[in-house]
C-alpha cells in the first residue's frame, strides 16, 4: 500500500498504480473514481510529474501508461480502454482523454440509459515529444504521432501524423513543426513499451 | 423528499489518518431549499455549493437516482433555481444560474461542462463599468444593473459532451447530442447532433 508523503487527501494510492523512480503524483485524490482491475492500471514513468487536477476515472479494463519525463498539468483520464502517452509529453491543464465524447465516471456507466448506448471503448496512443494545449479533448481512436502539437481547445479522435500541428474543433492540421538542426529520427518513438 | 445523499465514494473513505475528509468533502447539512430525491449520489465538495445563494424554495432540486460527481458546482443567484430530473448524471458540470435551468430525466453531462442562463454582466460598456464598480470588493452590489436572463432547458435523454458550453435561452431537445467542446448558443432540435466551435448541426451522429 502506498501513501504519498505529501498527500493532503486521506487515502492510499491503489495497489495496481505503479509510480516510477523520481516521479511525482500530486494526490491520491486523483483515484476517487478509479475502478480499474488491471495491473498495472496506471503506470507513471520515471521522472514524470502528474500535477493538481489530474484524475484517473478508469473503468475495470482501463489502463494508462505514461512515459518518462512527462508533465501532466491536470488531465482527466476517463476510459475503459488503454491510453498510452510517450516520453517527454507536455499535457496542459483541463485536458481530457476519454473513450466517449460524453464520458462519465465508471460507477455511472452502469446506469441503464448510458450503458446500452455506448460502443466498445477505443484506445488512445500518443508518441514521444507530444505537446497538448489546455482544454483539448482527445477521444478514443486518437493516434498522435511523435512531436505533434495539439492546440488549446482542440477536439480530435483521429490519427495525427508525426510533427503535425493541429487545432480547432473539429481539429485540423494547421501546420508542421519545422525540422531542427539535429534532424529527426524514427527511433525517438519510445512511447509504447520502452 | 427523503435525503439519501452521500459524500464521496466508499473507496475515498478508507485509510483515514491525521488528514481529514472534511477538508475536501462538504459534510455539513444541506440548505433547506436543496431538495434531494431517493438513491442520489451527491459527491459534495466544499466548492459544490460555495456559490449557491438561491432564496427560492426549492433553489436546487435533484430527482431520484441523480448522480452528481465532484467537479460539479451550482452557482445560483438569489432568484435562481436549478432542477435536475430523475436518473441524470453530472460528471462535472458548472451551473451558473440567475433564473432557471431545467434538466430533464436521464441526461448525461460530461466533464468540464458549463451551463449558464445569463451573461451576468450588461453588454453596454457604460453599464458594465457601473457593474464593475458595484462588484468591487468594497462595492455595493445593490447598485448592480439588472441582469438579463433567459432560462435554459435540457430535455430528457440529451447528452452533453466534454467541455461543452451551453448559453442563455437555449433549449436542447430530447436525445440530442452535443459534441465535446461545442459552444451552444441556439436551440438544438430533438434527436439532433451539434458539434464543433462554432457549433454546427451534423448530418451524422458519430461524435467519438
Amino acid at each position: 500500500m502506498t501513501v504519498l508523503d505529501h498527500d493532503w487527501y486521506p487515502a492510499e494510492v491503489p495497489p495496481n498504480v505503479h509510480l516510477g523512480e523520481r516521479s511525482w503524483l500530486y494526490s491520491s485524490f486523483s483515484f476517487v473514481h478509479h475502478r480499474s482491475e488491471r495491473d498495472p492500471s496506471v503506470r507513471i514513468g520515471a521522472d514524470s510529474g502528474v500535477y493538481v487536477g489530474s484524475r484517473f476515472d478508469l473503468g475495470p479494463q482501463g489502463e494508462v501508461e505514461i512515459g518518462r519525463y512527462c508533465a501532466v498539468a491536470g488531465a482527466i483520464f476517463a476510459s475503459n480502454a488503454r491510453i498510452v502517452i510517450g516520453d517527454y509529453a507536455f499535457i496542459s491543464h483541463t485536458v481530457a482523454f476519454a473513450d466517449s465524447f460524453a464520458a462519465v465516471p465508471p460507477d455511472a456507466r452502469r446506469a441503464p440509459d448510458v450503458a446500452g448506448a455506448r460502443g466498445s471503448p477505443r484506445d488512445i496512443w500518443l508518441g514521444a515529444d507530444v505537446w497538448i494545449g489546455a482544454h483539448a479533448v482527445i477521444l478514443g481512436g486518437a493516434k498522435i504521432g511523435n512531436g505533434a502539437v495539439i492546440g488549446a481547445g482542440a477536439v480530435l479522435g483521429t490519427e495525427v501524423p508525426d510533427y503535425a500541428i493541429v487545432a480547432g474543433n473539429p481539429a485540423r492540421i494547421v501546420g508542421w513543426v519545422p525540422p531542427n538542426a539535429a534532424g529527426r529520427s524514427a527511433d525517438r518513438r519510445t512511447g509504447a513499451g520502452d | 423528499m427523503k435525503g439519501s445523499a452521500r459524500a464521496g465514494s466508499g473507496d475515498a473513505q478508507r485509510g483515514a489518518d491525521t488528514r481529514v475528509r472534511s477538508d475536501v468533502w462538504d459534510e455539513s447539512p444541506l440548505p433547506s431549499n436543496v431538495h434531494v430525491g431517493e438513491s442520489v449520489v451527491f459527491e459534495r465538495t466544499r466548492q459544490t455549493l460555495a456559490r449557491f445563494r438561491s432564496t427560492r424554495n426549492p433553489g436546487l432540486l435533484l430527482g431520484d437516482g441523480v448522480r452528481v460527481y465532484h467537479g460539479t458546482s451550482f452557482g445560483v443567484e438569489p432568484g435562481g433555481m436549478v432542477e435536475i430530473g430523475d436518473g441524470s448524471i453530472l460528471a462535472g458540470a458548472v451551473f451558473m444560474c440567475a433564473d432557471r435551468i431545467t434538466v430533464g430525466r436521464s441526461v448525461v453531462m460530461s466533464y468540464n461542462v458549463t451551463i449558464a442562463d445569463c451573461d451576468f454582466h450588461p453588454l453596454d460598456p457604460d453599464l458594465r463599468r457601473r457593474d464593475a464598480v458595484a462588484n468591487a470588493p468594497q462595492g455595493d452590489q445593490r447598485e448592480r444593473p439588472p441582469l438579463i436572463t433567459a432560462p435554459v432547458v435540457v430535455e430528457d435523454g440529451a447528452w452533453i459532451g466534454i467541455g461543452a458550453i451551453v448559453l442563455k435561452g437555449v433549449r436542447i431537445g430530447s436525445r440530442a447530442r452535443i459534441g465535446a467542446g461545442a459552444v451552444v448558443t441556439a436551440d438544438v432540435p430533438p434527436g439532433a447532433t451539434l458539434a464543433g466551435n462554432p457549433g454546427r448541426l451534423q448530418a451524422r451522429g458519430d461524435l467519438g
